[in-house]
C-alpha cells in the first residue's frame, strides 16, 4: 500500500504554535498537532494531497483525543463544506482514559473495510480531520500523526508495508486481532480482562532501561509525601491495576522501574529535569538496611550535634520539601547557607548539574544526594558519606559492599578524606586503589555486563562504544607509534589492554586534527549514562567544537539521552521547538565516519 | 415490555389512572403511539408530583402537561369524570379492543381483526381457538394468571432459580433479570432476563446453543412450562414456581430470555430495564452530547450527523460515562 503524499496543511481550526498542524506532514512521529488551547471541544484540520487519490487505508497516531473522525472532499467541489465521511468516528479513548490521561498514544490502523465503501472507492485530495476530546477540559489534545495508503499496486504487492510500519517508530501498534486493527466493541475490555494478570507483560521489550526521568518524577510525589521512605518502596504498586491497558503510556515506567531492581549499582540521580522546574529527585537504589540497630541512635542531646561540623548548602531542591530537608539537617545540628561560602562543607543536591553541583564541584567540596540527610535524620545516626556521594556513579557499585560492612557510628572524618581527592578529579586516572575504577571497561562492570545479556539496545550501544574506542586509540596511536597496532582489524585488540590505554589517553595524547563536525550547534545530556558513556560523549562533543550546554536553553539544538521519552522531553519540546532528541549512538557514529550523519536513525521517539 | 403496568399510586392516582386509560386507548384503538406517549409521560410527570393537584394550569407546569391535558384534569377535577373516556368506554368496539389486547399475543391489530369478526370476549375466543396462533392459544390458556402480577418475593425466587441454573451450565455466562424488577418494583408482569456468554460477540457467528441450553436446563428442572415462541437469540414461554409443600401452587408467569453478544450487553440490559420513559430522556440526552444510543449500541455522531463505530461498553457505567451523566441506580432510573 503506496502511502499518499500529502503536499500541505489548507487550514486547521486549532493548533498550538509548537504541535502546529505541519508537524502532521512531518514523518517524525514525536512531532504532532495539538489544540492551541486544553479543553476545546472539537478541533480539526485539512490536509491536502499532492493530487487525487483512492484512499485505501488510514493510519492515526493519536495524541489525547477520544474521537476521530476523517472525511474526504475535493478541491475543486464548488463549497468547502462538500465533505463525505471516509472513517466515521472512532474511539481513541475512553472517557476513564480521558480523565486520567493515559493511554494517549494509541494507533490505530483502518483497512479498507473500515472505511465507508462509497466514499473509498472515489478519488479525493482533502481530507478532513475533526478530533474531539470532552472528557478532559485539561489537556490539549491532537494526533501524532496520520497516514493513508491508496490500494496496493499490482506490481508492488509484493513489497507491501513492511517500510512503512517500521515508521512508526516507538509507537507500538495496537495489538489486536487481525490486520484491520479495528477497535471492535469491547475488545478493549476483552484484553483487558485477558490481560490484565500479568502487570510485567507490558511491552517493554525493546526499551533500552527505565525511563529515568519519569520514574523520579513519578517517585517524586511519594516521596514528598514521606521523604523518608526510599523511593524503590513508593512505586512498586500499581496505582490502578484494574485500570491497567495493554498499551504505551507512561505509566509504564513506575513499574518498570521499579521492577529493575539494579541488582548492585545504586545509581546516582543525574537525571536533570529539562523543563524549568525540578522536582526532588530520590533515586531509586537499594533500601536501606532500615531497623538494624535502629535502637543504637544517639540520645537527645547528641542527636542536637550530630552535623556539628557541617555547614550545608541545599541545591535543585523545591518547598516545601526544601524547607522541610533544612530543618532536619538543622535539628541534626548542621548549619545551613543559603550559598556556597568558603566555610561550606556539604552539598546537598537534588541532581546533577545544577549550576551549584559544577561551582562546589570545581572547588571541591562534598556533594551529596539528599537521602543523607534524611537517613541521618531517620537513623539518628552520623552515616557515612560514601554511599551517598552523588559523584561517580560506576565507582560506588564496589563501594556499596565494603560499605555495608563499615561500622555506622562512625564519624565522618576518615571516610571522607579519602573520598575527596576522587571528588575533586573524577576523571583521574590513578585510581587504581579501588578495584572499581573500571569506568572504562564495559565487560567488568557488573551492571553494564548485565545489562548485555538482556537488552539488545544497550549491547548495540556497548558495541559500538568498543569499537569508538577502539578507533580512537588507534587514532591516537598512529599519530604516536605507528607500528604499535599492525593489526588492522578493529576488534583484533584485547579489550583490556584497549581500557588500559583509553584510561590512560584523556588530556596528554596530541590530538588529531578533528573536523568541526558540530560547529554551531549545542548539545545537552539528559538523564543517565554509564560515566565512561558520558566522558566519551563529552569529549566526541567538544572534540568536533559542538557547544555542550550544562542546562536546557535556547542554544541547545541536540538533546543527548539514552532514555525513553518521557514528560519532561514534552515540556522541552515545548519550550524549545527546534530541539531534537537524539541517542548517544549519533555521536559516536558521526564520530566514526567523520562527516555529519543524518540523526534521523537515533532519534528518540515518544514511548517506546 | 409488559402490558401490565404497575397500577400507581399517590396523591393524584385518580388523574393517573384516566391519562393511562386514555393512553392506552391511543395505543390499542387509535393505533396513534405518539398519543400514547404524550399521555404516559404527562402521567409520569403527575405521579411523581409530590402533592394533589388542584388545577390543570397548576398541572400545566409540569414537562409533559400541556393545555389539553390540563383542560381535562380541570375537566376531571370538577365532575369526577371525562366525557371523552366515558364516550371510549360506552363504545363497544374500543373497550372490546382494549380488553382483547390484555390477552399474551394479541396485540392491537390483532385484537381489531377478532373484533371486526365479532370475536369480543374470552368466551368468543375460547370457541374460535382454530382462529388463535399458538402464541395466543397459550396466552388464553393462562390468561388469569398472565394477569396477576409477580410479587417482588416470587421474582426473587424465580431469578434464583434461574441464576443457579445457568451457572450449572457454564459459570462464564452472565444473566440479569431487567425490567422493573431490576429496577426495585414491588411487583411485576413478567420475567425478562438478558443472557450473554464471553464467546458470544457481534463479530462472532450466531451461537443459539448458548440459549438453547438454557432454556432446556430450565424445562429440565420444570422452571419452564410451555414455549411461545423460541429462535436464536430470544425466547419466550411460560414458567411457573415449584409447589410448595402445603400445596400451594403458583400462579403460571411469562418470562422471556434474550441471549446478547457481549459487547451488546450493557446497552440490552440498560434498555430493557428501563423504564421506558428514562430511556427515552437518557438517549435525548445522548444526542444533546452527540451519540446515539440503541439497547445495542452508543456511537458517537460525527460532524455531519452520521453515527460513528461502536464504542466499547463493559458496565452500564461507561454508557452513562460516554454522555457525561451521572450514573443512575437501576432503583432511580423510574420516571
Amino acid at each position: 500500500m503506496p502511502e499518499i503524499a500529502v503536499r500541505h496543511v489548507v487550514s486547521a481550526s486549532s493548533a498550538d504554535p509548537t504541535h502546529c498542524a505541519e508537524n502532521l506532514l512531518r514523518p517524525d512521529t514525536y512531532r504532532k498537532w495539538k489544540a492551541a488551547q486544553p479543553g476545546e471541544k472539537q478541533i480539526s484540520v485539512i490536509l491536502q494531497f499532492e493530487k487525487e487519490e483512492q484512499i485505501h487505508g488510514i493510519d492515526i497516531g493519536n495524541e489525547g483525543s477520544a474521537f476521530v473522525e476523517v472525511l474526504v472532499g475535493s478541491s475543486a467541489s464548488p463549497s468547502e463544506q462538500d465533505y463525505e465521511v471516509l472513517l466515521v468516528t472512532s474511539s481513541f479513548m475512553s472517557p476513564s482514559e480521558s480523565r486520567s490521561g493515559s493511554n494517549l498514544h494509541r494507533v490505530r490502523l483502518f483497512g479498507p473495510d473500515k472505511l465507508v465503501r462509497a466514499a473509498a472507492e472515489r478519488r479525493w485530495d482533502r481530507v478532513k480531520i475533526i478530533c474531539s476530546q470532552p472528557y478532559s477540559k485539561t489537556l490539549a489534545y491532537g494526533l501524532s500523526f496520520v497516514r493513508f495508503h491508496s490500494p496496493p499496486d499490482k506490481d508492488s504487492q509484493s513489497k507491501v508495508a513492511s517500510p512503512k510500519l517500521t515508521k512508526f517508530g516507538q509507537f507500538k501498534v495496537k495489538d489486536e486481532d487481525g490486520i484491520s486493527g479495528s477497535l471492535r466493541p469491547g475488545a478493549l475490555f476483552f484484553s483487558r480482562a485477558s490481560k490484565a494478570p500479568p502487570p510485567d507483560s507490558a511491552p517493554q521489550a525493546e526499551a533500552p532501561g527505565p525511563s529515568y526521568a519519569a520514574a523520579t518524577l513519578q517517585a517524586s510525589a511519594a516521596a514528598a509525601a514521606s521523604p523518608e521512605k526510599p523511593s524503590t518502596k513508593a512505586s512498586p504498586k500499581d496505582p490502578a491495576p484494574a485500570k491497567r491497558r495493554f498499551e504505551l503510556g507512561k505509566e509504564k515506567a513506575a513499574p518498570s522501574a521499579a521492577r529493575k531492581p539494579e541488582p548492585k549499582a545504586p545509581k546516582k540521580p543525574r537525571a536533570v529535569s529539562l523543563g524549568a522546574v525540578a522536582p526532588p529527585t530520590p533515586s531509586p537504589r537499594k533500601p536501606q538496611k532500615e531497623g538494624t540497630g535502629l535502637g543504637q541512635g544517639v540520645g537527645p542531646e547528641a542527636f542536637e550535634r550530630l552535623l556539628q561540623d557541617v555547614v550545608l548548602v541545599l541545591s535543585g531542591f523545591q518547598n516545601p520539601f526544601r524547607a522541610e530537608l533544612r530543618d532536619q539537617a538543622l535539628a541534626m545540628g548542621a548549619r545551613y547557607r543559603p550559598d556556597w561560602t568558603p566555610d561550606s562543607t556539604h552539598l546537598i543536591c537534588a541532581f546533577a548539574n545544577t549550576p551549584k553541583y559544577s561551582q562546589v564541584k570545581r572547588l571541591g567540596g562534598i556533594i551529596l544526594r539528599k537521602e543523607w540527610v534524611l537517613d541521618c535524620h531517620r537513623t539518628r545516626r552520623r552515616l557515612p558519606v560514601k554511599r551517598y556521594l552523588m559523584d561517580g556513579a560506576a565507582s560506588s557499585s564496589s563501594e556499596e559492599g565494603s560499605e555495608n560492612e563499615a561500622s555506622p557510628g562512625q564519624l565522618p572524618s576518615a571516610p571522607q578524606g579519602a573520598e575527596d581527592p576522587r571528588l575533586q578529579r573524577p576523571d583521574a586516572p590513578g585510581d587504581k586503589a579501588e578495584p572499581s575504577t573500571s569506568q572504562t571497561c564495559p565487560e567488568r562492570d557488573g551492571r553494564l555486563g548485565l545489562s548485555d545479556g538482556s537488552e539488545d539496545e544497550s549491547g548495540d550501544t556497548d558495541d559500538e562504544l568498543r569499537r569508538v574506542e577502539e578507533e580512537h586509540r588507534k587514532k591516537q596511536q598512529g599519530g604516536r607509534d605507528p607500528g604499535a597496532n599492525p593489526n588492522d582489524d578493529p576488534y583484533g585488540g584485547s579489550t583490556d589492554e584497549n581500557t588500559e590505554d583509553e584510561g590512560q589517553s584523556p588530556s596528554d595524547q596530541p590530538i588529531p586534527e578533528l573536523p568541526d563536525l558540530f560547529v554551531g550547534k549545542g548539545f545537552f545530556l539528559y538523564g543517565e549514562f554509564p560515566a565512561h558513556e558520558r566522558r566519551l560523549l563529552t569529549r566526541y562533543i567538544t572534540a568536533f567544537n559542538g557547544e555542550l550546554e550544562d542546562y536546557m536553553n535556547d542554544r541547545v539544538n541536540y538533546v543527548v539521552t539514552a532514555q525513553d521519552w518521557d514528560q519532561a522531553f514534552e515540556e522541552a519540546l515545548h519550550a524549545h521547538a527546534g530541539l531534537a532528541f537524539v541517542r548517544p549512538r549519533w555521536i559516536f557514529a558521526c564520530g566514526r565516519r567523520r562527516r555529519l550523519v543524518p540523526h534521523q536513525p537515533f532519534t528518540v521517539g515518544p514511548c517506546a | 415490555m409488559s402490558k401490565r403496568k404497575a397500577p400507581r399510586e399517590g396523591p393524584n392516582e385518580g388523574i393517573t389512572d384516566f391519562l393511562t386509560e386514555l393512553a392506552n386507548y391511543e395505543r390499542n384503538v387509535s393505533r396513534a403511539v405518539h398519543k400514547y406517549n404524550a399521555y404516559r409521560k404527562a402521567a409520569s410527570a403527575i405521579a411523581k408530583y409530590p402533592s394533589k393537584i388542584r388545577s390543570g394550569a397548576e398541572a400545566k407546569k409540569l414537562e409533559g402537561v400541556g393545555a389539553k391535558i390540563a383542560e381535562k384534569i380541570d375537566e376531571f377535577l370538577a365532575t369526577g369524570k371525562l366525557r371523552k373516556l366515558e364516550k371510549i368506554r360506552q363504545d363497544d368496539t374500543s373497550s372490546s379492543i382494549n380488553f382483547l389486547t390484555r390477552v399474551s399475543g394479541i396485540g392491537p391489530a390483532a385484537a381489531r381483526k377478532f373484533v371486526d369478526e365479532g370475536i369480543k370476549t374470552l368466551e368468543d375466543l375460547r370457541k374460535n381457538e382454530h382462529k388463535l396462533n399458538h402464541h395466543q392459544r397459550i396466552g388464553l390458556k393462562y390468561f388469569e394468571d398472565f394477569e396477576k402480577r409477580i410479587p417482588r418475593e416470587e421474582m426473587l425466587q424465580m431469578q434464583e432459580i434461574v441464576l443457579i441454573e445457568v451457572k450449572k451450565l457454564d459459570p462464564r455466562y452472565i444473566a440479569t433479570v431487567c425490567g422493573s424488577f431490576r429496577r426495585g418494583a414491588e411487583s411485576s408482569g413478567d420475567m425478562d432476563i438478558l443472557l450473554t456468554h464471553p464467546d458470544f460477540t457481534s463479530e462472532s457467528a450466531k451461537q443459539p446453543k448458548l440459549l438453547h441450553q438454557v432454556v432446556e436446563q430450565l424445562e429440565k428442572v420444570h422452571f419452564i412450562t410451555d414455549t411461545l415462541s423460541k429462535g436464536d437469540t430470544k425466547f419466550m414461554g411460560v414458567c411457573q414456581l415449584p409447589n410448595e409443600e402445603d400445596g400451594t401452587t403458583y400462579p403460571y408467569r411469562r418470562i422471556d430470555i434474550r441471549l446478547i453478544p457481549k459487547d451488546q450487553y450493557f446497552c440490552g440490559v440498560l434498555y430493557f430495564t428501563g423504564s421506558d420513559i428514562f430511556n427515552k430522556n437518557m438517549r435525548t440526552r445522548a444526542l444533546e452530547m452527540g451519540f446515539t444510543i440503541n439497547e445495542y449500541t452508543i456511537r458517537p455522531l460525527g460532524v455531519t450527523g452520521i453515527a460513528g463505530e461502536a464504542l466499547p461498553v463493559d458496565s452500564e457505567e461507561d454508557i452513562f460515562d460516554y454522555i457525561q451523566w451521572k450514573y443512575r441506580e437501576p432503583k432511580d432510573r423510574s420516571e
